[in-house]
């Protein structure tokens, strides 16, 4: 069953064009990876799926409704319920603590302290870094803290879980775990996962992949989504 | 997202935050207390009529300027625009530490929050800043009033110890300045676009600015020039056009200065971009030639940072101009005297009289709202060393020395502060000048009877010991107080140098190769 559905989606910056007309469909509880070489398009892509970015053509929709039209605060809205967002870096709070960090996304929804903090605990746990949960980020290694920022976007349990180079900045071997983390996390929820990636390696672990060039898509598996991944899901 | 979330995210931030928050309530403290100063004054009862020509004066006070009656509103309005640098201030401190706050609001924008939670949370470390400020000035003005409430010798009091503003204005005054410091927050924010990218982007004017700034200055001067006549007109209209109210007549005013003084402050953008376009021309040397792309790239930055400086001056110019005006008078007036009461000594000589006095208040305001200003252009200068310190430690890792930068942000400071200080000065002298340039008195005549009593009140004897004394018509040109408004531009220029040298102490630690190291 399609997700998210992208038709004709176009976006510029100014006169560089980064998306030409891209048209794709994302299957419920799927990893689809998108790769490509820097500049190709992919993250802008992946923005304007996430309804952070509006594209200047074309349609995005969400389970049959069309999400690009809506609202900043719609968007933010269905970011902070629907969808999960895993950046490279940069995304937690500097001043707060891992727990609070995580707990962030509830306490915005309106969620007690108390239950956004246990809720919090609970998946910095099943990520395996409940220990640090009262470190601040300055003081967690950077593995740790895209483990942390992988609880966050999934302690509201989305159905989407938008992944940008999440391990763009850590080593090889942290990579590796955390990825790990993140598709048996994934698997565990049936969460679907959009993952950005120029590295072959990262892409190895969705169950399809899509080649981006020059702001074009290039389906090399023709689009049919594979029941299970193919590193043992 | 509740309250107590909102308050715990705004109040997250680092030590930076926390000093901005600190300053913001000190600022409002400092507004508060001038406005409750201010409110006190307005709030003195005068005495009842008593069918005299003047209204009864205010006995119970030592100081003639809260005895008069007429003289209230003034004292009051001067303590109200001592709250503009204070405001200023408060306006510099919110850019204090403001690129690690974009940032912590751009990861929470990350993490699904609105637009409008982000700024709530912004709004909730404005206006929690702001009500301890106002709260601990009113506890501080409540324990000053009791405290100073002590007649002096004569009986009289020093301050208005006796009176309180009424309950509606109280409350009005402690909740007004925190909805204005959120709703100049509010404003500064408006340009500030914080994406869920976790970027932050400032929408910056990209067109240079344009000269209009110069038509609110001469609508300004036209204007303030127009209180004369209409304030003579007052007094002359026939009975069957009817009097303007006095309210109205103050209008031009205070509605000149202030169309004056915003015409100046905005022309400091121009002037800015101006500065910066002629150094990049002509600057030979790199450090004039970083200042002027500097400059041109934010032109408003100038604006802002100078603009609490530039009213002092201007304020202090015209002050000096009213002074010139005043002493002139006087002047004119023992000449009068002396001509009418023939050899011997005047009973006002120039230089002593009420007005200058006053003239000395005016100018130890404006000495006190200089210096406020400059704390806020300290913390302006200081704010765009720290804001800009990894492209500051880009430039000394490419190889450029640390004294150019210095001498870079010297420039980017003074270039155009010599000129929106001058401006300021011609304005401010033209103000007052506007409405009069030249002191006039005498010419005109009574009748003295040099007899006693009786026989002057006798309508026989009357006309022989009667006399009629003509008073000499004075007129005098009121001179520019040159010397005044050089002393206005160098303290201005001394202000601006002495928070440059302290901002500078700032670079050495800001353009460490360290700084690239940070994420």
């Amino acid at each position: 069953m399609t997700i998210l559905q992208a038709r004709g989606v176009v976006r510029s910056y100014g006169q560089t064009p980064a998306l030409r007309g891209v048209s794709l469909d994302v299957h419920e509880g799927e990893i689809l990876a998108v790769t490509g070489p820097s500049g190709c398009g992919k993250s802008t892509l992946l923005h304007c799926l996430a309804g952070i970015m509006r594209p200047q053509e074309g349609e995005i929709h969400y389970r049959g409704q069309r999400i690009d039209t809506g609202s900043e605060s719609v968007r933010s809205k269905l970011r902070r319920t629907e969808f999960g967002v895993l950046f490279q870096f940069g995304q937690l709070v500097m001043e707060l603590t891992a727990a609070e960090n995580v707990a962030l996304p509830l306490l915005l929804a309106g969620t007690g302290r108390r239950e956004a903090r246990t809720a919090a605990l609970t998946w910095l746990d099943r990520v395996g870094v409940a220990d640090v949960a009262d470190n601040r980020p300055g003081q967690m290694s950077g593995g740790q803290q895209q483990r942390c920022a992988l609880a966050r976007a999934l302690v509201t349990e989305p159905r989407v879980l938008f992944a940008d180079e999440p391990t763009g900045a850590l080593d090889t071997l942290t990579g590796e775990q955390v990825l790990g983390q993140l598709v048996r996390v994934t698997h565990e929820q049936r969460t679907t996962v959009v993952l950005v990636t120029h590295e072959p390696r990262v892409a190895g672990y969705a169950d399809r992949e899509l080649t981006m060039r020059d702001g074009v898509l290039d389906e090399t598996e023709a689009g049919i989504a594979v029941p299970s991944g193919r590193h043992g899901r | 997202m509740k309250a107590t979330t909102a308050v715990r995210l705004a109040l997250a931030g680092t030590r930076a935050d926390a000093v901005r928050v600190v300053l913001t309530a000190c600022s409002a403290a400092l507004a508060t207390f001038a406005l409750l100063a201010a409110l006190t004054v307005l709030a003195i009862r005068t005495p009842p009529d008593t069918g005299s020509r003047f209204a009864p004066w205010s006995e119970q006070y030592g100081s003639a300027l809260l005895r008069e009656p007429g003289l209230r509103p003034g004292v009051a309005i001067a303590l109200i625009l001592l709250m503009v640098p204070v405001l200023a201030l408060a306006g510099q401190c919110t850019r204090l530490g403001a690129p690690a706050r974009d940032r912590r609001l751009a990861a929470i924008r990350l993490a699904g929050a609105t637009p409008r939670q982000t700024t709530a949370i912004a709004l909730a470390e404005t206006g929690l800043a702001a009500v301890t400020g106002t709260a601990v000035a009113f506890v501080g003005y409540l324990v000053a009033h009791e405290v100073l409430h002590r007649p002096g010798p004569d009986g009289t009091l020093a301050l208005p110890t006796d009176v309180l503003p009424s309950v509606p204005v109280l409350v009005a005054a402690g909740l007004g300045l925190p909805l204005l410091a959120m709703l100049a927050a509010v404003v500064v924010l408006r340009r500030v676009t914080i994406s869920p990218f976790g970027l932050v982007r400032r929408q910056g004017r990209n067109r240079a600015p344009w000269p209009w700034p110069g038509i609110l200055i001469v609508l300004g001067v036209l204007l303030f020039g127009a209180f004369g006549p209409l304030q003579r007109a007052e007094f002359k209209l026939p009975d069957w056009i009817g009097r303007i109210p006095g309210w109205l007549v103050v209008i031009p005013l205070f509605g000149g200065a202030f169309l004056a003084s915003i015409g100046v402050v905005l022309g400091a953008g121009w002037i800015s971009y101006t500065t910066g376009r002629l150094l990049r021309r002509f600057a030979r040397r790199p450090a004039p030639l970083l200042a002027g792309s500097r400059l041109m790239a934010d032109p408003w930055a100038g604006s802002r940072n100078l603009a609490a400086l530039l009213a002092c001056v201007l304020f202090a110019a015209g002050a000096a101009g009213v002074r010139s005006w005043f002493t002139t008078q006087e002047a004119a007036q023992a000449e009068a005297n002396r001509l009418a009461a023939g050899p011997g000594p005047s009973d006002i000589g120039p230089g002593d009289s009420f007005h200058l006095q006053t003239m000395d208040l005016v100018n130890l305001a404006v000495l006190v709202a200089l210096v406020i200003a400059a704390g806020g252009l300290v913390v302006a200068i200081v704010e765009g060393i720290v804001t800009s310190r990894r492209t500051y430690a880009a430039l000394v890792a490419t190889g450029v020395p640390r004294p150019v930068l210095g001498r870079a942000i010297l420039w980017q400071s003074l270039a155009p502060a010599v000129p929106a200080i001058l401006l300021a000065v011609t304005v401010g002298v033209l103000l007052p000048r506007s409405l009069q340039s030249e002191a006039r008195t005498g010419g005109s005549s009574w009748e003295v009877c040099d007899a006693s009593q009786a026989l002057c009140e006798d309508p026989v004897t009357r006309a022989q010991y009667t006399r009629i004394v003509e008073e000499p018509a004075i007129i005098r040109s009121i001179p520019v107080p040159f010397d005044e408004l050089a002393l206005a531009v160098g303290v201005g220029l001394a202000a601006v140098l002495a928070t440059v040298a302290i901002g500078l102490v700032f670079l050495r630690s800001s353009t460490d190769l360290e700084e690239l190291r940070v994420g």
